[in-house]
C-alpha cells in the first residue's frame, strides 16, 4: 500500500514539467554551496537573479516560440536594435516613454517580418531568423559606426522603472522577469491561445485540421519573441543608460540553452515558461558559482556546454519514463 | 495576391538595403584630373568596437583630405580567419596600397608577401610583425604601438597609485577572450605584477555588459581584498565603472583601463576610474593613408616605426583629452 502511494507520488512529481530543470538547479546549488562559503547568501542570489533577468526575459519569448515549433536566432540583434532606436530618439528630444514604445514597435516589426517570411516562403525558421539576425546586426553596426549611445537626457525616472535599483541589489529588471514569467505561464497553461501554441508545435497538421489558424499563431509568437527581446534590451539600457552595438551578441544561443535546460523540446510541442526561468537562473548561477568556487573563469563556456547536454538527457529521460 | 506580394516584398527589401548602404558609407571622393588612388584598410578590429571606429575615422578623414578612396574592412568580432580572408579580398581589388594589422604574422605572411611582390605597397598598423628581422614581412612602415607595451605601461601606472605600498590583489577583465590584442595587454600587465609578487588573474568576460558586471562582482565577492582592476576599452570598462558606483568602491578599488571613451573620461573625472592608457589610434588610420599617397606619388616613405603610444590619461590631463574624445579624434 505504502509502496503504491510512494510510486504514485514519484510519478506525479516526475510529471511536473519543470522537474528536470528544478532538480538540476538544486544539484548545482548544492555543489557550489559546498565549494564556496560566499555562495549561499541572499545577497548573492538576489544579485545573480537580477543580472540574469535580461537573459531570462529573452528566454521566455524564445520558449514561447519554441513550443509552437519555431526558432528565433535574431533575438540577440533585436536586443540591441530596439534600445538603440529608443536611445537615438530619446537623445533627440522624444520623451522616454515614446522612445521605449518606438523601440518595442521596431522589435515587433522585426518579429512580424520573421514570421511573415517564414509563412510565405516556408523556409525553416532557423534560416529565416539567422538571416535577420545578420541583417539587423549589420544595419546596427552601419548606423552606429561602432560607437555606443549613451542617454544624454535628464529624465531618468522612466529608465529607472525599467532597470533601476529597487532594494538590496535587486533591480527593476528582476521584477519584470518575474512578472513576465507569471503572465506568459498563465497564457500558456490557462488560456485557449496557450492550447493552440502547444497544438501547433506538437502537430501542425492536426492543429490545422481542428481549425487552428497555424500561420496566425506563429506570426503572433514571433512578434512576442521579438518584443520580449527588445524589452530585455531596454531593461539593460535602463541599468547602464547606454547601449553598445555589440550588445546581445551570442545571447540568442544562451536564450535557447535556457529554454532547453528548462525542458523545451527543439521540435516543439513541449516546454515550460517557468522552466525557462529556471534555465536562465541556472546559467547565471553557473557563471557566478564558478568564480566563487575559484575555478578559472575561462572554463565557464565549457561548463555551460556540459550542463546543457546533461540537462537535455535528464529531461528526456524523465519525459520518457513518465510517458512510457 | 501571392506572386505580386512576393515581388513587391523583395524589391522593397533590396531598395531599403541600398538606401541604408548608400546613407551609411559613401566613400566617393570628388574625382579630380590627377591620379585618384584607392586604398584598403583591413584590421582585426571588430567594426562594432568603438576603438576601431576612431581608426576608421582617421582613415576616412585622410581619404577626404588627400582625395582618394579608402575602403575599411574589419570582421564583426575578432577573427584571424576573417582578417586573412578580407586581406585577400582587398588584394584582389588591386589597390594602390594596403594598410593591415599584423595580428597573426604567420597567417598573413603568404598573402602579404604576394601583395608586395605584385607591387602593392603595404603599411602595418596597430600590431607589428614581431618576428626576427629576416623573417619579417617586408612592409614599408609601421604606425602604432603594441598592446604588450600598453599593458606594461598600464601596470606601471597602477603601481604608482599605491605609492610605496603595492596592491594586494589584481584582476584583469578580458571582454573578448582570445583576442590577440587584449591577451597581449594582459600579458604585459601580468608580467609587471608578477615581478612585484602581486596576485593577479584574468577573468573571462564577453561583449555583454551584464555578464561582465556579474563576473567581476562575483570575483570581488570571492576575493574582497582585490584592490586593482584592469579593463580594456569601453566594453570592459563601462560595466565595471557601474559596479564601482553601485557598491561605492571608488578609492577602495582602483580601476585602470586601456583605450578611451566618453564614459571612461566621465569616470576619470568622477573618480571611479583612475587612469587609462591611450594609443592615439586616429593616427593609425590617418598617417598610413598620407604615407601611401606620398609613396605612390613621389616614392617617399619614413624609415622607422611611427610610435603613437602609450600615453596615460588621468585626472591631470583628462579635460584636454575629453574634447577630442567627443569629436571622435581619440
Amino acid at each position: 500500500m505504502i509502496q503504491k502511494k510512494l510510486i504514485g507520488i514519484v510519478n506525479r512529481t516526475l510529471r511536473i514539467r519543470e522537474i528536470g530543470s528544478l532538480s538540476g538547479l538544486l544539484i548545482i546549488i548544492l555543489v557550489f554551496a559546498f565549494l564556496s562559503e560566499h555562495f549561499l547568501t541572499l545577497a548573492n542570489f538576489v544579485g545573480i537573479f537580477t543580472m540574469t533577468a535580461e537573459l531570462g526575459i529573452i528566454a521566455i519569448g524564445v520558449t514561447f516560440l519554441m513550443i509552437s515549433g519555431e526558432f528565433d536566432l535574431s533575438v540577440g540583434s533585436v536586443f540591441a536594435v530596439a534600445p538603440m532606436t529608443g536611445a537615438i530618439l530619446m537623445n533627440n528630444g522624444v520623451p522616454p516613454l515614446f522612445g521605449v514604445l518606438a523601440g518595442l514597435l521596431v522589435a515587433a516589426a522585426i518579429g512580424f517580418l520573421n514570421g511573415f517570411v517564414l509563412i510565405k516562403t516556408k523556409i525553416p525558421s532557423f534560416i529565416v531568423t539567422l538571416g535577420s539576425m545578420m541583417f539587423f546586426r549589420g544595419l546596427l553596426l552601419a548606423f552606429s559606426g561602432g560607437f555606443q549611445i549613451s542617454y544624454l537626457g535628464e529624465n531618468n525616472s522612466f529608465l529607472n522603472a525599467l532597470g533601476g535599483k529597487i532594494f538590496f541589489g535587486m533591480r527593476a529588471s528582476g521584477i519584470w522577469f518575474i512578472i513576465c514569467t507569471v503572465i506568459f505561464s498563465l497564457i500558456l497553461n490557462r488560456t485557449k491561445y496557450g492550447n493552440h501554441v502547444f497544438a501547433v508545435g506538437g502537430n501542425q497538421e492536426a492543429a490545422k485540421a481542428i481549425g487552428i489558424n497555424v500561420s496566425k499563431v506563429k506570426i503572433i509568437n514571433f512578434v512576442v519573441c521579438s518584443v520580449m527581446a527588445g524589452f530585455a534590451g531596454f531593461t539593460m539600457f535602463g541599468r547602464f543608460n547606454s547601449i553598445d552595438p555589440t550588445a546581445g551578441l551570442q545571447l540568442e544561443l544562451e536564450a535557447i540553452a535556457s529554454a532547453v535546460i528548462g525542458g523545451a523540446v527543439l521540435t516543439g510541442g513541449y516546454g515550460s515558461i517557468i522552466g525557462a526561468f529556471i534555465g536562465a537562473f541556472l546559467i547565471g548561477i553557473l557563471r557566478s558559482g564558478l568564480i566563487l568556487a575559484g575555478a578559472p573563469s575561462y572554463w565557464y563556456k565549457a561548463f555551460i556546454g556540459i550542463i546543457l547536454v546533461a540537462s537535455v538527457i535528464l529531461n528526456t529521460k524523465i519525459r520518457k519514463t513518465v510517458a512510457g | 495576391m501571392g506572386k505580386n506580394t512576393y515581388i513587391f516584398f523583395i524589391v522593397s527589401l533590396i531598395f531599403l538595403n541600398s538606401i541604408f548602404l548608400f546613407a551609411s558609407g559613401k566613400q566617393e571622393a570628388v574625382k579630380s584630373p590627377e591620379q585618384h588612388y584607392k586604398f584598403y584598410v583591413v584590421t582585426h578590429g571588430g567594426i562594432s568596437d568603438p576603438f576601431w571606429a576612431v581608426v576608421k575615422k582617421g582613415a576616412k578623414d585622410a581619404g577626404d583630405m588627400f582625395n582618394c578612396d579608402v575602403i575599411y574592412l574589419g570582421p564583426e568580432t575578432f577573427s584571424i580567419q576573417k582578417l586573412v580572408d578580407m586581406v585577400e579580398t582587398a588584394i584582389a581589388g588591386k589597390p594602390d596600397g594596403l594598410v593591415v594589422t599584423i595580428t597573426d604574422a604567420q597567417a598573413l605572411d603568404k598573402p602579404l608577401r604576394a601583395a608586395i611582390e605584385a607591387g602593392i605597397p603595404v603599411i602595418a598598423i596597430n600590431v607589428p610583425d614581431s618576428r626576427e628581422n629576416y623573417d619579417k614581412i617586408p612592409y614599408l612602415a609601421y604606425v602604432g604601438t603594441d598592446d604588450y607595451t600598453m599593458g606594461i605601461e598600464a601596470a606601471k601606472r597602477m603601481l604608482e597609485e599605491f605609492g610605496t605600498g603595492k596592491p594586494e590583489r589584481a584582476v584583469i577583465l578580458v571582454h573578448e577572450v582570445g583576442n590577440a590584442g587584449l591577451e597581449a595587454r594582459a600579458r604585459g600587465i601580468i608580467e609587471v605584477f608578477m615581478e612585484h609578487d602581486i596576485s593577479i588573474e584574468k577573468l573571462a568576460g564577453s561583449p555583454n555588459a551584464s555578464e561582465n558586471y556579474q563576473v567581476v562582482d562575483a570575483y570581488l565577492t570571492k576575493h574582497p581584498e582585490t584592490d586593482a582592476i584592469f579593463t580594456f576599452g569601453p566594453l570592459g570598462a563601462d560595466p565595471v565603472i557601474n559596479l564601482i558606483e553601485d557598491k561605492n568602491l571608488a578609492g577602495k578599488v582602483k580601476l585602470g583601463g586601456v583605450d578611451l571613451s566618453i564614459s571612461m573620461i566621465k569616470a576619470i573625472r568622477e573618480g571611479d576610474m583612475v587612469f587609462t592608457v591611450d594609443q592615439q589610434q586616429y593616427l593609425q588610420g590617418y598617417l598610413p593613408i598620407d604615407f601611401l599617397v606620398l609613396y605612390n606619388k613621389y616614392g617617399l616613405i619614413p624609415t622607422g616605426d611611427i610610435i603613437t603610444g602609450p600615453s596615460i590619461v588621468d585626472i591631470g590631463n583628462v579635460d584636454s583629452v575629453a574634447d577630442m574624445v567627443n569629436k571622435r579624434f581619440r
